[in-house]
């Protein structure tokens, strides 16, 4: 960038002298700045609502109240109450328990699904693969009502399964067409050569294929865990105690400390907590991630 | 070890086209077969019916004696090499080579060691064991693909145009190694190419398919001196064979190079024929001033205009433009474009001696040696004054080499076939590098 911009400044300076670099070098400092004052916007943009829950949650008492955007002095306690608190404590273990077993179950069928459309000429394709994107983009309000009724009626309400089903009809769709663009690009050529080396086809899948486009499964498990994670419509629609109830969802049932207090503190500290796993997740896998998005599955 | 018995087969497209038409075709064990013509003639089908990777329409494939249409690839035990080597850039080279192994049930973590290190010593790969294809030169991932294919000690060997995608240094190399470890192993193997140069140096035997259809199969020479028909004529050779328009005139072809006496057993081949092609390959023509007065009377002389001259140090080309009437001229450039080479103009290219004078845009007189050339009917293709009994005998004479050499290799003169062998590695180090 800075090449371009120094071309067409730098070839009258040789005729001008003096002036024209000076005035060069001004617009480009100028542009420098520019750029980073944007930045800071965004990231204090993106930041600043984080760090203001992260201020609540160490807040003690009354502290919420004292008009400023630091604690007065540091306290754990909204988080011992949190820790202490069984409406967490099941929401958390709902959450991590659904999250866990939709997503896996979500990857393995999206793999074979997704194999199988980049592989084979059926009738149809083109009509899965559009559906598959057109569900994605469904606003998932829209069948909750229904779904609330129908799973009252099937007996499915409030139970683990009653979400991990309308989750997995969601994710795998978006899983099949992420993972199907992976397996498009990694050459038929590799799996014949291993049937001839001798493998079945499912030792050719197994050995060849899914490592090779272990960056797109990653990519469609992490993405399939946040979608979960972070789900509130199902969630609060689709449960009424704690048998199922997510996180999410609990938050909002939290009643604090004492049923007199607001429980403003004690929710910013279960936000944080439940943040804890996501930003866990994307650090461990972050390269895997960008790798995903970005690359092809095969080089070289 | 086995032989591969090919038996009409055919390979049909739901659209009705037929990739691979009724070809037959017996490889003896041991044997080292070239597939060859050019692109879309259905020779990597071929190849890939042979492995398992293309259904059979119809027809029986044997191999060793059995039956195996219905096979899987994995139970046909061949190894493949792949045009762009297909190895798996997740597993080091060591992997690589190890995994037909690794797939096999109960071979020892010990023996697949040691066979791994066998094939890698077989192809210098020993310090590249640890190493991902991706960090790999072009000609090191072809080592690691012939590795990977010899160390399943396969009933045969397939390669599917494995050259190709090196330069053309490189490529040289490759195909004395490919060659040198062929005769080693003494395996049967099948090799796909569209370059004559590999069809003519590796095979005993070529296979030249068009359209589908195999028009001869022989051995290199045989192909060369008594091809078929117009289509092998001018596929094998370059620069390739010349084809003049002809009429027949008593005993002798009236040619644009003037007219060429025909023996007695040519001018019965073309008895009753109006228009002719005449075949006549490069090296045939001299320039006339440079024959042995011994060699003329076995040939014509003739005038003409030279176009241009290439001066290639070691030999020298000319070209001879040639008025053709306009038949002639279709059926060339269909010829020309069927064999993938794009000669727009109807021009004799001739082999002449680098000492010669003969200078562009000039008359010059020339000597052609009739006695090897071929006469074709221009509308069926095939070639009237073909000598098969001669033909036959050179391949003979291929098979008998080939059996003396697996004996000699067999039977314990090996230190030959080793001084031999490591001549071709001195040979392929300092590519390497550059590749």
């Amino acid at each position: 960038m800075t090449t371009t911009a120094d071309r067409p400044a730098s070839a009258p300076q040789l005729a001008t002298t003096g002036t024209g670099s000076a005035r060069s070098r001004g617009g480009e400092r100028r542009r420098q700045v520019a750029w980073v004052a944007a930045a800071v916007v965004i990231i204090a943009y993106a930041l600043i609502p984080v760090l203001w829950i992260l201020s609540l949650s160490f807040k003690e008492g009354d502290d919420i109240n004292n008009q400023r955007f630091w604690p007065s002095a540091l306290s754990l306690e909204n988080y011992r109450i949190v820790l202490s608190s069984d409406i967490f404590l099941t929401a958390l273990r709902n959450s991590v328990g659904i999250a866990a077993i939709a997503t896996t179950v979500s990857v393995v069928l999206a793999t074979l699904a997704a194999y199988a459309v980049a592989r084979l000429e059926f009738p149809g394709k083109k009509v899965i693969l559009g559906s598959a994107l057109a569900i994605t983009v469904f606003p998932i309000i829209s069948i909750a009502t229904p779904l609330f009724n129908l799973w009252r009626t099937v007996g499915l309400y409030d139970t683990w399964l009653g979400l991990i089903i309308p989750y997995l009809s969601f994710s795998i769709p978006l899983s099949v067409y992420i993972l199907s663009a992976f397996f498009r690009e990694i050459p038929w050529e590799m799996e014949q050569a291993a049937q001839v080396d001798g493998a079945t086809a499912w030792q050719a899948f197994r050995k060849v294929i899914v490592p090779l486009a272990a960056p797109g499964v990653f990519t469609a498990a992490i993405l399939t865990f946040f979608a979960i994670w972070n789900d509130f419509v199902f969630g609060i629609t689709l449960t009424s105690t704690e048998a199922a109830r997510p996180v999410p969802a609990a938050l909002a049932f939290f009643s604090g400390a004492s049923q007199f207090s607001q429980p403003t503190a004690p929710i910013a500290a279960a936000s944080v907590l439940v943040t804890i796993p996501v930003i866990v997740l994307v650090l461990l896998f972050q390269r895997k991630i960008v790798a995903g998005l970005t690359n092809g599955a095969v080089k070289g | 070890m086995a032989a591969i018995d090919i038996d009409h087969l055919v390979k049909e497209y739901p659209n009705g086209f037929r990739g691979v038409n009724d070809v037959s075709l017996q490889i003896a064990d041991g044997e080292f077969v070239i597939l060859v013509g050019p692109s879309g003639c259905g020779k990597s089908t071929l190849l890939r019916m042979i492995v398992g990777l293309e259904d059979i329409t119809a027809g029986e494939l044997r191999i060793g004696g059995q039956r195996v249409n219905e096979k899987a690839p994995r139970d046909r035990n061949l190894s493949m090499v792949f045009q762009n080597y297909a190895l798996y850039p997740h597993l080091s080279v060591r992997e690589n080579i190890a995994f037909p192994l690794r797939l096999k049930k109960g071979v020892p973590e010990r023996e697949i060691q040691q066979r791994v290190d066998e094939a890698a010593g077989l192809l210098e790969l020993g310090e590249l064991l640890e190493r991902k294809p991706a960090q790999l030169s072009g000609g090191q991932r072809q080592r690691v693909a012939m590795g990977r294919a010899i160390v399943r000690q396969a009933d045969a060997f397939l390669f599917d145009e494995p050259l190709s995608n090196l330069d053309a240094k490189l490529r040289g190399q490759m195909r004395s190694e490919i060659s040198r470890m062929q005769r080693r192993l003494g395996t049967t193997t099948v090799y796909v190419t569209h370059d004559q140069t590999e069809a003519m140096t590796l095979g005993d035997r070529v296979a030249v398919l068009r359209k589908g259809v195999l028009q001869q199969v022989a051995s290199p020479r045989e192909l060369y001196e008594q091809p078929v028909n117009l289509f092998v004529a001018g596929f094998i050779g370059s620069p390739p064979m010349n084809f003049l328009p002809a009429h027949v005139r008593g005993d002798q072809l009236d040619t644009p190079f003037g007219p060429i006496d025909l023996d007695e057993r040519r001018a019965a081949a073309v008895a009753g024929h109006d228009l002719l092609l005449v075949g006549i390959r490069p090296e045939y023509f001299e320039d006339a001033g440079m024959v042995d007065e011994v060699k003329r009377p076995v040939g014509t002389t003739f005038r003409a205009q030279v176009d241009f001259t290439e001066w290639l140090g070691d030999s020298q080309y000319a070209y001879i433009p040639f008025e053709a009437e306009a038949e002639v001229r279709d059926r060339l450039r269909s010829l020309s474009q069927e064999l993938d080479s794009d000669q727009l103009r109807t021009q004799a290219v001739v082999s002449i001696d680098a000492a010669s004078r003969i200078r562009e845009g000039r008359q010059a007189e020339f000597w052609v040696d009739t006695r090897k050339m071929h006469v074709f009917d221009p509308r069926t293709g095939d070639n009237l004054t073909r000598d098969a009994e001669a033909g036959a005998e050179l391949t003979r004479q291929v098979q008998h080499d080939r059996e003396e050499e697996a004996g000699a290799a067999r039977g314990g003169a090996p230190a030959v076939i080793d001084v031999r062998g490591q001549g071709a590695h001195q040979a392929a180090r300092p590519g390497d590098a550059i590749g």
